[in-house]
């Protein structure tokens, strides 16, 4: 029998947040995260979580596993259970609306902030703005991203300034449009950037690489945009 | 709508990778290494006094008490030092990826123990 703690919280019902216990039979099988809430969800209705796709394509059910962030449905157990004992919390650091359900409010405002769009201010071509593939393979690792949060709530700098610091998330998207040869909207983008919070709060300590379930590295991005804060700068 | 919802915040429940670890021992030991400076300085204060007062302390700094707290100030300063050159190196792109974070986290650790040992050596 699995045994499997999960961070209960009912804002009509509870003052405070509370670990509830389950026991699971799994029938030895490698279940995914995502089919242990399920099969407790059959148990107790009352339970409360984010899912979609169950593929790790739409990034709904980022959660704390183990003390690890992680998205539930791509997460087998033989990879995060240790001594039996599963535990699930919501993702660290954004307020709690239900269970493992959080307010991701904060998370989309920075990444808000980023405009993470496309600007090109020169007259559209008659078909569409060419890209060469070298071009092109700039945008690799940081196009992936499905904004599951995962990697800005397991940053420390994200959650002490949540409002301030663009967190890696949106900073992987952020440079994801200033490396794309067809956005001319670079010095702008910078300027917006070019402050001690937004961008220079990352102190390199890289939970969120260790974290992303998709295997980017917003470490390495922060990095670049650093560089061409500092170039810019001349 | 509640205004006052719960977050989910508590350090002890979530798993740090070595990276992170390394990061916040990185500034830990420079507080304190901020902090030893200001007993070395009154140190170096107190001996600058006389020659008596040299020689006094000179005979305070042989007791195991004085030693260990010289070592730990050394030590948090060899600490503060490797860690920040990796941050430093990491600056520049080097070790940024996953594996070159961790590598260079366990270098950081193995480099940092072996200077403490040096400067325990050193100081005994």
């Amino acid at each position: 029998m699995l045994k499997v703690e999960v961070y209960r919280y009912n804002p009509d019902t509870d003052k405070a947040p509370y670990m509830q216990s389950y026991e699971l039979d799994t029938q030895g099988k490698d279940l995914m995260v995502l089919d242990v809430l399920e099969l407790l969800k059959a148990q107790d209705p009352s339970l409360a979580y984010r899912r979609s796709c169950r593929e790790g394509v739409c990034g709904s059910d980022g959660m704390n596993i183990n003390g690890v962030n992680g998205l539930a449905c791509i997460k087998p157990l033989s990879e995060c259970v240790k001594n039996n004992k599963l535990v699930l919390r919501p993702l660290p650091g954004l307020p709690v609306i239900r269970d493992l359900v959080i307010d991701m409010s904060q998370f989309y405002e920075q990444y808000r902030k980023v405009e993470p769009y496309l600007q090109n201010d020169t007259p559209a071509p008659a078909i569409e703005r060419l890209q060469s593939p070298e071009e092109r393979a700039k945008l690799d690792g940081l196009y992936e991203c499905i904004l599951c949060a995962c990697c800005s709530t397991a940053c420390p700098s994200f959650w002490w300034n949540p409002d301030k610091f663009i967190g890696p998330a949106g900073l992987l998207q952020a440079y994801r449009f200033l490396a794309d040869s067809r956005d001319n909207a670079t010095e702008q983008r910078l300027s917006k950037l070019d402050d001690p919070f937004s961008v220079f709060r990352c102190r390199g300590i890289q939970n969120c690489v260790a974290v992303c379930p998709k295997g980017l590295n917003p470490t390495r991005a922060i990095g670049h945009i650093r560089t061409m804060l500092l170039q810019s700068a001349t | 709508m509640k205004n006052q919802r719960p977050v989910n915040l508590d350090l002890t429940k979530f798993s740090f990778p070595l990276a992170a670890i390394v990061s916040i021992l990185h500034r830990i030991s420079g507080v304190f290494t901020f902090a030893g400076v200001a007993i070395l300085l009154w140190l170096l204060d107190a001996s600058l006094a006389s020659e008596d007062r040299f020689f006094a302390l000179q005979e305070t700094l042989t007791q195991p008490l004085w030693q260990f707290v010289i070592w730990t100030v050394l030590a948090a300063l060899a600490y503060h030092v490797v860690a920040g050159v990796r941050h430093m190196l990491m600056d520049v792109g080097i070790g940024e990826s996953l594996k070159g974070g961790r590598r260079g986290a366990q270098l950081t650790v193995v480099l940092a123990v072996v200077l403490m040992i040096l400067a325990g050596v050193w100081v005994w």
